[in-house]
C-alpha cells in the first residue's frame, strides 16, 4: 500500500471511531514544522483527522503519551510503540481495553541527522517519498537517496516490523528480519576492557545530563527518577563522570528486560550519545541468557520477576581450593 | 477423642534433641507451652548436624538447621537439658513428674563465649566422635562448629585435670568442681523423640568395616563431604589422602537382612541417601568419578525421589547394579575388590572406596528411655505405635514421633514431631498459657527527632579480639565519630554487668543509639535488643560490628591490619546507626477458627485435632459423605480396622459442637490472610456463606489414576487395586475362587506422563494377596514388579508374602507386561506375557483376574483451590509445601498448611501424621489473640510508587500487591518476612526495607574508606 | 593493567565490599572465625537480609565510593531463608556484572558467589581469590567520582 493509501486509511478509521464515539482521543502523527519533523498530534473530534499524517520520520515512541489521560484513546502505532504499549500494560501502566491500536506496519524511520549529514546540512525545504526513495529538496537542488542509506540506528537491527497487538490492522504486512543476533554487542565485547571503557567514556562525556533520553523513553515513567532522589543520593547529579556513568549505566539497568528497542533515546539526544551501546548489552544478556524479548507477549512474565532453576551461573566464582582448607590441595 | 485431665500442667517434657525434638519444642513452646527439652549429649542437632547435604534438593544442612537451633537456644520457653537423662516418668497424664539427671558440663554455659580459647591449650587430644574418628578434639570441646548451646564441656574421661584451661579462660567459665544436677519437672506430657543409631557394619565381617580403611559408612562420608568435616568438604579417601576415583555404595547394611542379623525391616532412607551420596561426590570429586550403587530394589518413594533417582541415572552418570555383593577384599594399594554375581556368574571389580549404606538401629540407651518411660517396644527397639493413632505409645500422655517409632527420613520426622506436639497439645488445652513466661518491658522513650546521640561498646571478648585488636585504639576511633557521643570498652560486653552497663549508658548519656562492636549479630543481637529493651530504646536502634569472627579470628598474623579493619567496622556500623529509625510493631487479631478444606481422613483428623485443642473449625467437604478415598479401604497392610476407624472418625467429626460441617459445600473465594480470611462457601443448596477464619488446612485429597492399555475397562476381569480391594471386601465369588492372579505394580506411575512413584501400591498389592491367601489358601498369586518398595518395618510383609508363596516377577519398564484374552471358555480368561529380568525367561501366566496398581494423581480440584489460596503446586500437581524438609506442612503463604495425599502419594498412617502436624501448625497462628507485624518488613511511599507490580510479582510471601483503586502497592506487615527483594526490585525507589534502608546501607558503603568518616 | 607489580602500588592492598546475606554466607564469615580460617583483611562486610535486597545501586556506589572490588554472596540454589530470593537476584547479577564489564570495569572486579553456613572455609578460599585478583588489577578507577 503507499503511504498516501495508508494516510488515507489510518484519516478514516480515526474519524470512524471518533464520530461512533468508540474513542474520545486519537494519537497519531502530524506534520511538523519544518520537513523531515513528524509530531505526536492528538485529535479528539472526527473533523480533525485530517491533520494525520504518516511517513518515514513518525520516529518518535506514542506509547509514551497513553498513560495518565481519562477515556478510550486510539494510537496510531508502528511495531515498536506496540511493544511498548505490550509491556506498559503488563507493567499496569495502561489497560487493554481502554485503548483501540490502530497498527501501521513499519520499513523503519528515517535519521533526519543522516540526511542531512549526506546533504552537507544544505537546508531540505522538500521531502517526497516513492519506491523506496526520498526525494529531498536540499539547498534548492533535487537528491534523490535510497531509504536503506538512511535509516535510524535502531531500525536497522529491528526484529519486529508489524504491531504485536493491533485491533485495527492498515496497510499489508511488512516482512518480518531474520531476528537479527547481536553482532554489534559481540563486536564490541571482543575488544579489550580498556578500549571499551574509552570508548564509553568518550560517549559518555558528550552527555550534557539534560534528561531528554529519560524524558522521551516510554518505560521511563517513575514519579521520581532515581536520578533526582536526594536521601539517599545513589547517582550524583552533576556532569562528573562517575555521575554521569552511574546514571547511564543505572538506566540501563531499569531498562533491562524492557527496553523495546524504538530509539527514541539515541534519536532525542542532543548530543547523539550513543545509547545503544549500553541498553543493547542488555537486550543480549535478557535474550540469551533468559529467551526474553521485550513487548513482544503480555501473558509472559518479565525476566526479572521470575527466575529458572537453570539460570546460567558460569559468572559466579569458584575460589581456588586448598589455601585455606587445610588439606594440603 | 481425647480423655482430658481437668487442671493439667502447662509443660511438656521434649525428649532428644535432633530435629524430631526441636521441632516438637519449637510448636509446643509457639502455641503456650513450657518446654523442657532433653539431650542426652552436649549440643542439639542430632543426626542432621552431622549431613552435608539433604535430598531431594541438595540442601545444605546446616543452613537449614542452624536458624531452628538458635531459636530453639533463646526461646524464653524452652529450657535445654543437655548432657541429661530422663531417670524415672511418674504420674499421669496431665501431671507427671519427670526424674531428670543433668551431668555436669564443667563449664558453665551463661559465662562461656564460645571463644576455644580453652581448647587451644588443653592438651589432651582424642578421636572426634562427631566426625566419627576422622579428626581429633580436645578434651574441653564443643560438638561441632554451630553447636548450641555453644558452650564448651569437659570430656572427664580424657581431662588430665592439669587446669589450664581454667586458668585460661577469661570469662571464668570454666568449674571443674560441678557435680551431677537432679531436676524433678512437672509436666503435662511427653513426646519423645530420641532417634537412632546407625547399624555396627563391622558386624557384618564380609565388608571388611574396621579392617579395610577405604570401607566406610553412609554417615563417615558425609562428614567427608561436609565443609566442617575433617577434610573440609574435600573428597578424600582415608588410607592414604588420595581422591577416589571410584566408589561403590553396597546398600542394605544392616537392613532388610535376616539371615547374617535379625533386622527384617528396610531403613527407608539409605536408597535416596546413597544417591545423594553419589551425586554430590560427583560433584565434589573429580569429574570422572565413577559412581557405583550396589542395590536390592531402590526405593526412592517420597516425593520428588523417583525424580532424583532418574536424574542421578541420566544426567549425573551414576550406576546402579541390582546385585548382592558377597564379599570386599582389599590389595596392597588399599583399592578394595567386591565380589558379586552377575549373570550366572561370578564377577569382579575393582573400586577405590567403597560405602557402607548402614541401616537405622535402635540403641542400647533408646530401649533404657523406654523402659523407664514404661513403653513398649517392637521385636527390634523401635517404639510400638498404633497404625491409625500413629503417635501414640502404649503409655497414655506419652507421644514419640521420628526414627524411634521406625525409620523415617527427615519430613517425616518433622511431621511426627508436629503431631506428636499437637497430640500433647489436645491433651492440655485447658493449660495453654499456664506455664509460660513473658518478659515485661518498660515503655519506650519517645524519639520523635532526636539528634543521634551513638554509644560504642568494644568488646575485648577476653583476649579473644584483645589478643589481636587494639581494642583502645578501636574505642578511640569511635569516640571520634561524629555524633557518637560515648565510647568505652568492656571485657565481656555480653556478661551480665555489661548489660548493666550499656543500660546506665543509655540513661546517663542519654543515648538513643548503640553500637556494640563484639561477636555475631546472627547470636548476640538478640540479647543486645533486649537489653536496649530494658533500657527504653526501640530494639531496632541497635547495630553491631563483628569484630571478632571477621577481624582477630582470621586476621590472627596482621593485628595492624586487623585494628584498621575493626575501625573501618566500627565506623560503617557507626556511620549506619546515625540513621536507624525506631521501628513500629503493630500487631493483627487473629480469628480463633480454622477452614479445613476436604473431609477424607487427612481432613476429618486435622478437624478434630484442632478441635481438640479448643478451635472452632469449619469443615468443607465437596461431596455429600465423609471418609474421602479410605472408604474404599477396609483395612490395612499390617490388619489395622480402617472401615471401624472411619465411621468413628466421621460420627466423632459430625457431633464436635466446635465443627461446623459443610458437606457437598465448595469453596468459591478467598479474601484476607493469616489471623483474618474471608472465604466464601457455596453450600449444597447454592446458597453462599462467608467464613472467616484464622488459618487454613487443604487436605483435598488425591485420586487413583484411571489406566490406559492392559485391557482395562475392555475386559471385566482387568481391575485397578481399590476395585479389586472392594471386590474381596465384598466376598465376590470370582476373587473368591479363582486360581491365578496377577497384580502388576507401577501401572501407570514411574513412566513419562507420572513420573513419580505412588508410594502406597506395593504394600497395597501385598495387603491384597495376603488377604486373597488368607481367604483362599489355593490361589497363586503373581506380584510383577519394577522395585518392591516395602519401605519401613512394612518389609516384614514382603517377606511373610514370599514365604507364603506369592511369586515376584521383576519386568523390565522397556518390556511391559502384555495382557491378552486367554482362550479359555467363558471369556473371562486373560493371558499375561512378561519377561522376568531376575531369571531372564519370558513367561505366560493364565489368570483370572488382573489387579494394576494404578498411580496416585492429584485431585481435579487442585489447581483451583491452588489458585484461590495462592499456594504453589509442584510440577506434578500435588501442592507443593514452603520447604521439602523443614517445612512440609506448610506453605510460603503464612496461615494456610497442607495434608494427605493433596500433598502427595502416602498412606493412611502418614496421612494421619501429616494432619496432626498440619493441626499442631495452624494452632501457632490460632492460640494467639493477634499477629505481630512491622519492624524489619517493606515499607512503600506512596508518592512515588508508579504501580508497575514488580515487588508483587517477586515477592515470595504475596505480601505485597497493587491496590486496584489508588493504583499503588500495599504492603501486607503480617505476611511481610523482611528479606527486601521487592526493594531491590523497584525501580522507583518507593519501596524501602526497614531496619536495612537504602539509606543506612548507603552511608556504610559511603564510610568504609577512612577518608569518609564524616559523609 | 594485568600485574600488581606496578611499583607505585607497591605495599598497596585493595579495599573490597561485601555484601553477604544473613542466613548463609553471613553465616559462613562466621563459621571462618569460628575455624580460624585465615584470609586476608581486605573484605569489609555489609550484612542484608537476602542477596535478593542486593541493589544494582549497593554495587555501583561502592565503586563509586573508592571500592576497588565488590563481593556480593548468597545462599546456595534451594538454600534461601527466603525460598527465592537468591535466584531472582542471580538473574539481576548476571545482567549487572555483564553491563559493568562491557563498560570497562574490569572482569576481576566484582564476584558473586553462594557461600553456605557450614562453608567457613569456603569463604576463607572466596575473599582469597577475590583479593589475589584484585590485587592483581591495582587500584579501580573506573567508576569513581573525581575519575581524571
Amino acid at each position: 500500500m503507499e503511504a498516501s493509501a495508508i494516510v488515507r486509511t489510518v484519516r478514516e478509521r480515526a474519524a470512524e471511531l471518533l464520530a461512533s464515539g468508540r474513542v474520545d482521543l486519537v494519537i497519531g502523527f502530524e506534520q511538523g514544522s519544518m520537513p523531515m519533523r513528524a509530531a505526536p498530534c492528538f485529535v479528539s473530534d472526527a473533523d480533525g483527522t485530517d491533520r494525520l499524517v504518516w511517513n518515514s520520520f513518525c520516529g518518535v515512541n506514542l506509547a509514551r503519551f497513553l498513560r495518565g489521560r481519562h477515556g478510550r484513546i486510539a494510537v496510531v502505532a508502528k511495531a515498536c510503540d506496540t511493544r511498548a504499549l505490550v509491556e506498559l500494560i503488563k507493567e499496569n501502566q495502561l489497560c487493554r481495553t481502554d485503548m483501540v491500536v490502530i497498527g501501521v506496519p513499519c520499513a523503519g524511520m528515517v535519521d533526519s541527522a543522516a540526511v542531512e549529514e549526506i546533504t552537507g546540512h544544505a537546508g531540505i525545504t522538500g521531502v517526497e517519498e516513492a519506491d523506496g526513495r526520498l526525494l529531498l529538496t536540499a539547498g534548492g537542488s533535487p537528491v534523490s537517496l535510497p531509504r536503506e542509506d538512511v535509516l535510524c540506528r535502531s531500525c536497522r537491527r529491528c526484529s519486529t516490523r508489524n504491531p504485536v497487538i493491533c485491533d485495527i490492522a492498515v496497510g499489508e504486512r511488512a516482512p518480518e528480519p531474520e531476528i537479527p543476533g547481536f553482532l554489534d554487542v559481540d563486536q564490541f565485547a571482543a575488544l579489550p576492557s580498556e578500549e571499551r571503557r574509552t570508548r564509553i567514556e568518550a560517549e559518555m562525556k558528550r552527555c550534557i545530563r539534560c534528561n531528554a533520553c529519560r524524558n522521551v523513553c516510554p518505560m521511563c515513567y517513575c514519579v521520581r527518577c532515581f536520578a533526582d532522589d536526594a536521601f539517599p543520593q545513589w547517582v550524583g547529579r552533576g556532569g562528573d563522570p562517575g555521575s554521569v556513568m552511574s546514571f547511564h549505566l543505572v538506566r540501563a539497568l531499569h531498562l533491562a528486560g524492557r527496553c523495546v528497542e524504538c530509539g527514541a533515546c539515541e534519536r532525542a539526544c542532543p548530543t547523539g550519545v550513543d545509547l545503544g551501546i549500553l541498553n543493547r548489552r542488555m537486550s543480549a544478556d535478557v535474550y540469551r541468557h533468559f529467551g526474553y524479548r521485550p513487548g513482544m507477549a503480555p501473558e509472559i512474565p518479565s525476566p526479572l520477576s521470575t527466575f529458572s532453576p537453570g539460570d546460567p551461573e558460569d559468572f559466579m566464582l569458584e575460589p581456588d581450593r586448598g589455601r585455606s582448607c587445610g588439606c594440603g590441595g | 477423642m481425647t480423655m482430658k485431665p481437668a487442671e493439667p500442667t502447662g509443660a511438656v517434657l521434649v525428649i532428644g534433641g535432633g530435629i524430631g525434638g526441636i521441632q516438637a519444642s519449637l510448636d509446643l513452646a509457639n502455641s503456650g507451652f513450657r518446654v523442657y527439652l532433653l539431650e542426652r549429649l552436649g549440643a542439639i542437632g542430632g543426626a542432621m548436624a552431622a549431613l552435608d547435604k539433604t535430598f531431594p534438593t541438595n540442601d545444605c544442612s546446616m543452613c537449614i538447621l542452624s536458624p531452628k537451633l538458635v531459636e530453639c537456644g533463646r526461646h524464653l520457653n524452652i529450657e535445654l537439658l543437655t548432657n541429661s537423662e530422663l531417670l524415672a516418668l511418674e504420674g499421669v497424664p496431665g501431671a507427671f513428674i519427670a526424674t531428670v539427671e543433668q551431668k555436669p558440663r564443667y563449664v558453665d554455659i551463661e559465662k562461656c563465649t564460645g571463644c576455644g580459647e580453652c581448647a587451644g591449650v588443653c592438651p589432651v587430644r582424642l578421636p572426634d566422635a562427631f566426625n566419627r574418628g576422622f579428626s581429633t578434639r580436645k578434651a574441653i570441646y564443643r560438638l561441632y562448629e554451630q553447636a548450641h548451646p555453644p558452650a564448651y564441656q569437659i570430656d572427664m574421661n580424657a581431662c588430665r585435670r592439669c587446669g589450664l584451661c581454667a586458668r585460661t579462660c577469661a570469662a571464668w567459665a570454666v568449674d571443674l568442681s560441678m557435680e551431677p544436677v537432679t531436676h524433678r519437672l512437672e509436666v503435662g506430657a511427653v513426646v519423645a523423640c530420641p532417634g537412632f543409631e546407625t547399624f555396627d557394619a563391622a558386624r557384618i565381617a564380609n565388608y571388611g568395616y574396621g579392617l579395610f580403611p577405604n570401607v566406610i559408612t553412609g554417615i563417615e562420608f558425609e562428614r567427608i563431604l561436609s565443609a566442617s568435616g575433617p577434610t573440609r568438604g574435600n573428597l578424600r579417601r582415608p588410607s592414604d589422602g588420595r581422591m577416589p576415583r571410584r566408589i561403590a555404595w553396597i546398600q542394605c547394611v544392616g537392613s532388610r537382612d535376616i539371615h547374617r542379623v535379625n533386622n527384617g525391616y528396610c531403613s527407608s532412607v539409605c536408597c535416596t541417601s546413597a544417591i545423594k551420596e553419589a551425586v554430590v561426590a560427583r560433584e565434589h570429586g573429580c569429574p570422572d568419578l565413577e559412581a557405583t550403587v550396589f542395590h536390592i530394589d531402590i526405593r526412592t518413594h517420597g516425593k520428588g525421589f523417583e525424580r532424583y533417582f532418574d536424574r542421578a541415572r541420566n544426567e549425573h552418570g551414576v550406576r546402579f547394579a541390582r546385585s548382592e555383593i558377597h564379599r570386599v577384599f582389599q590389595d596392597a594399594s588399599g583399592d578394595l575388590i567386591l565380589r558379586y554375581p552377575e549373570g550366572g556368574a561370578v564377577r569382579e571389580e575393582v573400586f577405590d572406596l567403597v560405602v557402607l549404606s548402614t541401616g537405622m538401629v535402635q540403641s542400647a540407651a533408646n530401649r533404657e528411655l523406654a523402659a523407664r518411660l514404661g513403653i513398649e517396644l517392637d521385636e527390634h527397639g523401635f517404639c510400638v505405635t498404633d497404625t491409625l493413632s500413629p503417635v501414640d505409645t502404649s503409655v497414655p500422655g506419652v507421644f514419640a514421633a521420628g526414627a524411634f517409632t521406625g525409620p523415617r527420613d527427615i519430613p517425616e520426622t518433622v511431621m511426627g514431631a508436629s503431631a506428636a506436639a499437637s497430640r500433647a497439645a489436645e491433651l492440655l488445652s485447658r493449660a495453654r498459657h499456664s506455664s509460660t513466661r513473658s518478659r515485661k518491658y518498660p515503655p519506650e522513650k519517645p524519639f520523635g527527632g532526636s539528634r543521634p546521640r551513638i554509644g560504642v561498646f568494644v568488646c575485648r571478648c577476653g583476649i579473644n579480639i584483645a589478643g589481636v585488636v587494639d581494642v583502645e585504639a578501636v574505642r578511640d576511633h569511635a569516640a571520634g565519630l561524629p555524633n557518637v557521643v560515648y565510647a568505652v570498652d568492656t571485657l565481656f560486653a555480653c556478661s551480665q554487668d555489661s548489660q548493666r552497663m550499656i543500660r546506665e549508658a543509655v540513661s546517663e548519656h542519654g543515648l538513643n543509639r548503640v553500637v556494640v562492636a563484639a561477636c555475631t549479630p546472627r547470636t548476640h543481637e538478640p540479647l543486645f535488643q533486649e537489653t536496649l529493651r530494658e533500657a527504653g530504646l526501640n530494639k531496632h536502634l541497635f547495630e553491631m560490628a563483628n569484630i571478632r569472627d571477621q577481624c582477630s579470628w582470621v586476621h590472627q598474623a596482621e593485628p595492624g591490619n586487623a585494628t584498621a579493619k575493626a575501625m573501618d567496622l566500627v565506623r560503617m556500623s557507626a556511620a549506619r546507626a546515625r540513621l536507624m529509625k525506631p521501628l513500629a510493631q503493630t500487631s493483627v487479631g487473629v480469628e480463633r477458627s480454622a477452614l479445613v478444606i476436604g473431609g477424607g481422613v487427612a481432613g476429618m483428623v486435622s478437624a478434630s485435632a484442632l478441635a481438640d485443642q479448643g478451635f472452632g473449625v469449619h469443615l468443607v467437604e465437596s461431596s455429600g459423605r465423609l471418609g474421602g478415598n479410605a472408604l474404599r479401604l477396609r483395612s490395612t497392610l499390617d490388619g489395622s480396622d480402617v472401615a471401624s476407624f472411619v465411621k468413628g472418625l466421621s460420627e466423632r467429626v459430625s457431633n464436635d459442637p466446635s465443627i461446623d460441617l459443610h458437606l457437598g459445600a465448595q469453596v468459591t473465594d478467598v479474601a484476607g490472610f493469616v489471623g483474618s480470611f474471608r472465604s466464601t462457601v457455596e453450600e449444597a443448596d447454592g446458597r453462599r456463606v462467608e467464613i472467616v477464619h484464622g488459618a487454613a488446612v487443604i487436605a483435598t485429597g488425591a485420586e487413583p489414576h484411571t489406566p490406559s492399555g492392559f485391557l482395562y475397562g475392555l475386559d471385566p476381569g482387568v481391575l485397578t487395586l481399590p476395585q479389586l480391594e472392594e471386590r474381596i471386601s465384598a466376598g465376590d465369588p470370582v476373587a473368591a475362587s479363582c486360581r491365578n492372579v496377577v497384580l502388576i505394580q507401577c501401572a501407570g506411575s514411574r513412566e513419562p506422563g507420572r513420573p513419580w512413584c505412588s508410594r502406597v501400591c506395593c504394600s497395597e498389592s501385598l495387603k491384597l494377596a495376603l488377604e486373597m491367601l488368607d481367604r483362599n489358601p489355593g490361589i497363586r498369586i503373581y506380584i510383577l514388579y519394577r522395585d518392591i518398595r516395602t519401605y519401613g518395618l512394612r518389609e516384614k510383609y514382603y517377606l511373610e508374602a514370599r514365604e507364603r508363596g506369592v511369586r515376584f516377577l521383576r519386568y523390565d519398564p522397556d518390556d511391559p507386561p502384555v495382557i491378552e484374552r486367554g482362550d479359555r471358555e467363558g471369556g473371562a480368561g486373560l493371558r499375561v506375557t512378561a519377561t522376568d529380568t531376575v531369571l531372564g525367561e519370558r513367561f505366560t501366566i493364565d489368570a483370572d483376574l488382573v489387579g494394576l496398581a494404578v498411580a496416585v494423581v492429584p485431585s481435579g480440584s487442585s489447581r483451583r483451590l491452588a489458585g484461590l489460596f495462592k499456594v504453589p503446586l509442584d510440577e506434578d500437581g500435588f501442592f507443593m509445601e514452603a520447604h521439602a524438609k523443614l517445612r512440609p506442612v506448610d506453605f510460603p503463604t503464612d496461615g494456610v498448611f497442607v495434608c494427605g495425599l493433596a500433598h502427595g502419594p502416602k498412606t493412611i498412617d502418614e496421612s494421619i501424621v501429616q494432619a496432626g502436624a498440619a493441626a499442631a501448625r495452624a494452632s501457632l497462628v490460632l492460640c494467639r489473640d493477634s499477629i505481630e507485624a512491622g519492624g524489619t518488613v517493606c515499607v512503600i511511599d506512596s508518592a512515588k510508587c508508579s504501580g508497575c507490580g514488580i515487588c508483587a510479582l517477586v515477592c515470595p510471601f504475596r505480601a505485597v500487591e497493587i491496590d486496584a483503586e489508588e493504583h499503588r502497592a500495599i504492603v501486607n506487615e503480617a505476611l511481610c518476612k523482611g528479606c527486601g527483594l521487592c526493594v531491590a526490585s523497584c525501580r522507583s525507589g518507593a519501596a524501602d526495607l526497614g531496619g536495612f534502608t537504602d539509606a543506612e546501607i548507603h552511608a556504610m558503603i559511603g564510610s568504609f574508606t577512612s577518608g569518609n568518616a564524616g559523609r | 593493567m594485568t600485574t600488581g607489580e606496578n611499583p607505585s602500588t607497591a605495599g598497596w592492598e585493595p579495599g573490597i565490599v561485601a555484601f553477604l546475606c544473613n542466613w548463609c554466607s553471613y553465616a559462613g564469615a562466621d563459621s571462618a572465625g569460628v575455624g580460624r580460617h585465615q584470609y586476608p583483611s581486605s573484605v569489609r562486610i555489609i550484612r542484608v537480609p537476602c542477596a535478593g535486597r542486593i541493589s544494582p545501586f549497593f554495587i555501583i556506589s561502592a565503586f563509586l565510593e573508592g571500592a576497588d572490588g565488590v563481593l556480593v554472596s548468597g545462599c546456595h540454589p534451594g538454600d534461601c531463608h527466603y525460598t527465592s530470593g537468591n535466584l531472582i537476584a542471580r538473574r539481576r547479577f548476571i545482567l549487572l556484572k555483564s553491563l559493568l564489564e562491557h563498560a570497562g570495569v574490569e572482569e576481576g572486579r566484582l564476584w558473586f558467589t553462594w557461600v553456605s553456613a557450614s562453608e567457613g572455609g569456603r569463604f576463607a578460599a572466596v575473599v582469597d581469590t577475590v583479593t589475589k585478583r584484585v590485587r592483581a588489577l591495582g587500584p579501580a578507577s573506573c567508576l569513581r567520582r573525581r575519575f581524571i
